[in-house]
């Protein structure tokens, strides 16, 4: 059976782990909030009904993105929201109202949810 | 451990989390091409490898791994925030050792990652 990689690296407690999380997440997160940006400016595009595939598919990729890493930072309700919106981005130039106010919806949450992570 | 992802928060808690919790060594790369120079540098014992990245991504990464003798046998996990199905069957085709999904607990990355290799 092979074995694991010989430990080098200083291990740290559980509690020293998530502090250093903190201090990336204090260092990604203006990072974090462009893609939000992203997120609204489709909202807003949409809502003007000028959203190009261009910018839809940009939003999609932030938001896939969102999903991926919010969770990793103890968002988990962000991951939710972020991959819904993917997934209601995925294909479609054109939405319906309530897309079109569920996405709007998601990108305010999702804002506040990464404004107020403790 | 080798860590390929473009995405730079993605690749620091990975690469913290496995260091501090497991003590392992750890190289990153931001894309598939560094990534295979730095797997034939390093000698990895493993890769953990994103699956979407601009220019070539995990899966065309984990064809040129396979390419080449110097690393055709190191283990590859994929890492991704694809939940869907028929992504899934598409990974498993590759041949790679796991399909790991984003977002990880950096608590217990490198208990998912040595168990899914059968490190003891």
């Amino acid at each position: 059976m092979p074995t694991k990689p010989a430990a080098q690296s200083e291990r740290k407690t559980a509690p020293e782990l998530t502090a250093a999380i903190d201090l990336l997440w204090t260092r990604f997160q203006p990072e974090i909030r462009k893609r939000v940006d992203l997120l609204d400016l489709a909202v807003a595009a949409s809502a003007a009904g000028r959203l190009t595939a261009e910018e839809r598919e940009t939003a999609h990729g932030a938001a896939h993105k969102l999903a991926g890493t919010l969770g990793i930072f103890d968002l988990d309700r962000g991951t939710v929201l972020a991959r819904e919106f993917e997934l209601i981005t995925e294909r479609e130039d054109k939405f319906d109202s309530t897309a079109a106010g569920r996405m709007a919806s998601i990108a305010a949450e999702l804002r506040n949810l990464i404004e107020n992570r403790k | 451990m080798l860590i390929i992802d473009d995405e730079d928060d993605i690749r620091e808690v990975a690469a913290l989390s496995l260091e501090s919790v497991a003590g392992w060594d750890v190289v990153t790369a931001s894309s598939g091409a560094q990534g295979l120079a730095r797997a034939i540098e390093h000698k990895p014992d493993a890769i953990l490898l994103d699956v979407m990245m601009p220019g070539m991504d995990g899966p065309t990464t984990v064809q040129e791994l396979r390419k080449n003798p110097a690393t055709a046998k190191i283990p590859v996990l994929l890492l991704t925030a694809k939940v869907q199905s028929s992504d899934q069957r598409r990974f498993a085709d590759l041949g790679v050792e796991a399909v790991l999904f984003k977002p990880f607990d950096p608590l217990t990355l490198s208990d998912q990652i040595a168990g899914v290799l059968g490190w003891s």
